[in-house]
């Protein structure tokens, strides 16, 4: 799809005339095209199974009028798909658009097939599978590996706007080892190359029998691992500060500017983070992509927005799943900044409690501030030192007290989480991304057990 | 999507090219769909209205197969994307394209009739009254999202089958808040049906009111040794996670351990387990699966005891038996595979809830589910977190806020004594999984 966006502008004076031409005084309103390209693969303890490719092409129009939207989605992404979408729109809306085109013919709409570079890519992503598993015996696996890129753009009533083209390599499935099963997720926008090293080393990790030592449930000390921290922010803050939660908004929009964590805490969702997944450069409703501040020096300042929620102060995070769904604010990579402490700091910090390696899943209801995260893999600590690793469980406890219970320091560097991907709410996925320190919470309530 | 037909498909399929002297096959298909979504919230009400039109290919050769999917405007390009992946997909046995369907014949394949927008607002403002009226000034609908949707689909294969058949779908996702004093409790439920018409708003309606006000007005419980009955809306959810045990060959090692290689029962002798497209109050509806074949109703525990599997055209070749029409395509993007349609424990020999509810001596009603069930099948574990009322001689004592239910599925299963005739639907997977009120007296940890 390296042309998609070029191919996306060669009508694009039409489409802006079109767009501008749909919309009447006091309603909002644009296209979004969108083309994406999967290549999946399906992969067992064997080696790599069944190829799948698929490229879907999609044109919706939107408008906006006082509390009402309306969305036609078509299939296609060329001028006819949104002449047709646009008779739609206006049959539903009102007004009569204007569908003239001064002729600009459209190439490159024919199907950008594999070529021989994908079989290249098949035989290093079986040699990656390979090397992470070079002793599959006893291990049972179900995994869909898919290389993915998503082009798009938006067509405003002044002009076209380029989301970008992202690309990024996607495993979901399950391990299996005699009667211990363990679902597996990785994600990352980086290059070829480096993906698949990374995937072969989560791979690795995640096959590896799972403990039988169990955790002790109750109250517990917890040190988060960089990858792990990144999971918790995600939930615990992100989600609460995604604007139009209702009427009651969420635990933390109702206390806006308090400190609820402490100090020298920054908290930002960051999209023009270019090594992150949730990378875009103008987001699926054109506003140019910026950070947004949610919390600074431990203080609530603020939320991520789209223009239903903040009309023209949108904050550039409006963003939908696919063409047939309409943008709502979400998430896109939540940074976090560094603190001064080394892992052993927070270890020796922490005492007696738990380190988290890896949370494969979580989910919080912002209005009550709840959540849970799902840990698959975690050692305990005893005495400020590693010990014995641990099976699966579950931790649990409510946004301000874990955000109360943080610890002052935090770790000394970020790095991207492998483990954060799709983040599905609404059942709608947006690819996100985040880079935390590792950080220590006390008194996080442990529960066994995995759903 | 436009009206009427093209040769699109047929064209795709003529495309393929396919070498029958060396073992080659192909199979094309076609959908065409068309919905709407209405939400309504807090902030107004949004309007989606999608159509769509797409193409998919698979090319088989000596048991390997590749896919390539793409809309209409590029089906062009589909067998040469399928081909160059074909050469390196591994061989697996019974992969090829299916042969002719008895009492099929071509048809063109139209496009779906556009759902009434009208009716379905109407529908919304039913429940949302409803909800209302059911919660007595406690409840209040935070969202309601509902789509509903048709499409038709057209499956050719170079062996000879050539099917179109149509299908509808509608979704209810409503998010409820409970609220007594100052505490609050907030719950999304969803619901699903063949039409609009079909959605069971009064039940759907208490049952919301349920989920957020027992937790805020109950007692917590420890668990305790008594009789446990669950609510359908309970145990539903735990019979749709039993479905991948019975998913074409892939389950059978897994099956063969949790029975000892079918030397003890899977369940209850009460307990018969049925996929069936047709069952009359199933939320799907459907004639054929994703690759043409028509759907059967199958017994996957018969009394008790595992009896058969789901499969699609390849895994009935390797079981050697008949296909079910379990083969699913969630989207044209998607090859099919093996999933539920209407996935239930039968109620055929069940009798009125009110009959199992004097029943119970001591122990736990389980009204509603409090998060996701956990169900782990290969580690033979459960954990239910529900509320519901503590029964004593039939009479409800008192509510319970939250409990948890756990211990092992198998016993779970093998100790179900009595089954009620109130089936219900919940969505699961790629259909829906329904049960009828369970009764398991003497439960450890109820």
């Amino acid at each position: 799809l390296s042309d998609a966006a070029e191919t996306f502008r060669q009508d694009a004076e039409d489409a802006v005339r079109i767009v501008s031409g749909l919309l009447r005084r006091g309603e909002g309103g644009e296209a979004f095209r969108e083309r994406r390209r999967r290549v999946t693969w399906t992969a067992n303890e064997a080696g790599l199974l069944a190829p799948a490719f698929a490229e879907e092409r999609g044109t919706a129009v939107r408008l906006r009028r006082g509390r009402e939207s309306l969305l036609v989605a078509r299939d296609g992404d060329g001028p006819e798909a949104l002449r047709e979408a646009v008779r739609e729109a206006s049959r539903r809306g009102g007004g009569s658009p204007f569908l003239k085109s001064r002729g600009l013919e459209r190439v490159g709409a024919e199907i950008e097939v594999p070529r021989g570079d994908e079989e290249e890519r098949a035989v290093q992503l079986g040699a990656a599978l390979h090397r992470a598993l070079p002793d599959p015996r006893g291990l049972s696996l179900a995994l869909r590996v898919a290389r993915v890129t998503v082009s798009r753009v938006v067509v405003t009533a002044r002009q076209l706007v380029t989301c970008g083209t992202v690309r990024r390599l996607e495993a979901a499935g399950v391990l299996r080892r005699g009667h211990a099963a363990r679902p597996f997720a990785f994600q990352t926008s980086a290059p070829w190359a480096p993906a698949l090293d990374m995937f072969g080393r989560a791979l690795a990790d995640a096959a590896r029998p799972v403990p039988a030592h169990r955790v002790t449930e109750g109250s517990v000390n917890v040190v988060f691992s960089q990858g792990a921290a990144s999971v918790f922010w995600h939930e615990a803050v992100g989600h609460p500060l995604e604007a139009g939660g209702g009427e009651r908004g969420s635990v933390l929009t109702r206390v806006p500017r308090a400190a609820v964590a402490p100090p020298g805490v920054f908290v930002t969702s960051d999209p023009t983070r270019g090594d992150l997944p949730g990378h875009y450069l103008a987001d699926d409703e054109g506003t140019p992509a910026s950070p947004a501040a949610l919390l600074t020096d431990g203080c609530v300042d603020g939320q991520v927005t789209d223009r239903r929620t903040a009309g023209g102060a949108s904050n550039g995070h409006a963003r939908c799943g696919d063409f047939r769904r309409p943008p709502r604010p979400r998430l896109s990579n939540l940074v976090v900044s560094p603190g001064r402490a080394s892992r052993e700091d927070l270890l020796a910090a922490c005492g007696n409690g738990l380190y988290v390696r890896e949370i494969s899943a979580g989910h919080a209801d912002p209005e009550s501030g709840r959540f849970t995260l799902f840990v698959e893999s975690a050692d305990l600590v005893r005495k400020g030192a590693l010990g014995a690793p641990l099976g699966p469980f579950v931790l649990t406890s409510d946004v301000l007290t874990a955000l109360r219970n943080l610890h002052a320091e935090s770790g000394d560097a970020t790095h991207p989480a492998s483990g954060l991907g799709l983040c599905v709410k609404g059942g709608e996925g947006v690819a996100v991304g985040g880079a935390s320190p590792a950080i220590l919470i006390r008194g996080l309530t442990a529960v066994r057990g995995r759903p | 999507v436009s009206a009427g037909a093209d040769d699109l498909l047929d064209r795709l399929l003529a495309n393929a090219r396919c070498d029958t002297g060396a073992g080659e096959s192909a199979e094309a298909y076609e959908r065409r769909g068309t919905s709407i979504e209405i939400v309504e919230d807090a902030e107004g009400s949004r309007l989606s209205v999608v159509g769509e039109r797409g193409f998919a290919l698979r090319l088989f050769r000596s048991g390997r197969t590749a896919f390539a999917a793409s809309p209409p405007d590029a089906v062009d390009g589909l067998p040469e994307a399928a081909r160059l992946l074909l050469g390196r997909a591994r061989a697996r046995r019974g992969v090829r394209a299916a042969g002719p369907v008895a009492g099929a014949g071509a048809s063109a394949l139209l496009a779906p009739h556009a759902p009434d927008e009208e009716s379905a607002r109407a529908l919304l403002a039913s429940f949302r009254s409803g909800l209302l009226a059911a919660g007595e000034g406690a409840v209040s609908l935070s969202e309601a999202i509902l789509t509903t949707g048709a499409r038709t689909e057209r499956v050719a294969t170079t062996a000879g089958r050539d099917v179109v058949f149509g299908s509808e779908t509608t979704t209810l996702v409503a998010t409820v808040t409970g609220r007594t004093g100052a505490s609050s409790a907030s719950a999304r439920l969803l619901a699903s049906a063949t039409r609009p018409e079909e959605l069971s708003l009064a039940g759907l309606a208490h049952h919301a009111v349920d989920r957020v006000l027992l937790p805020l007005r109950g007692r917590p419980l420890a668990p305790a040794r008594g009789d446990l009955l669950l609510d359908p809306t309970v145990a539903a959810p735990v019979v749709g996670r039993l479905a991948p045990a019975f998913f074409g060959d892939d389950g059978d090692a897994l099956l063969a351990s949790r029975t000892r290689d079918g030397r003890d029962a899977f369940a209850s002798p009460l307990f018969s387990l049925v996929d069936d497209a047709a069952v009359p109050a199933g939320p799907v509806k459907a004639a054929h699966d994703g690759e043409g074949t028509p759907h059967a109703r199958t017994v996957l525990v018969s009394r008790g005891i595992a009896a058969g599997r789901l499969t699609d055209a390849a895994a009935a070749v390797r079981l050697e038996q008949p296909p079910t029409g379990n083969a699913v395509r969630r989207a044209y993007t998607e090859p099919p595979e093996i999933g539920i349609t209407n996935l239930f424990v039968d109620p055929s020999a069940g009798v009125p809830p009110l009959d199992l509810l004097r029943a119970l001596a001591r122990g736990l009603y389980a009204a509603v589910l409090l998060s996701r069930p956990e169900v782990d099948f290969p580690g033979d574990r459960f954990r239910l977190h529900v509320a519901g009322y503590w029964i004593e001689k039939g009479r409800a004592r008192e509510a319970v806020s939250e409990t948890l239910v756990e211990g092992r599925l198998s016993e779970l299963l093998r100790s179900i004594s009595a089954v009620g005739d109130d089936l219900r639907f919940v969505p699961s997977g790629t259909g829906g999984a329904g049960s009828p009120t369970l009764f398991i007296p003497k439960w450890k940890g109820a």
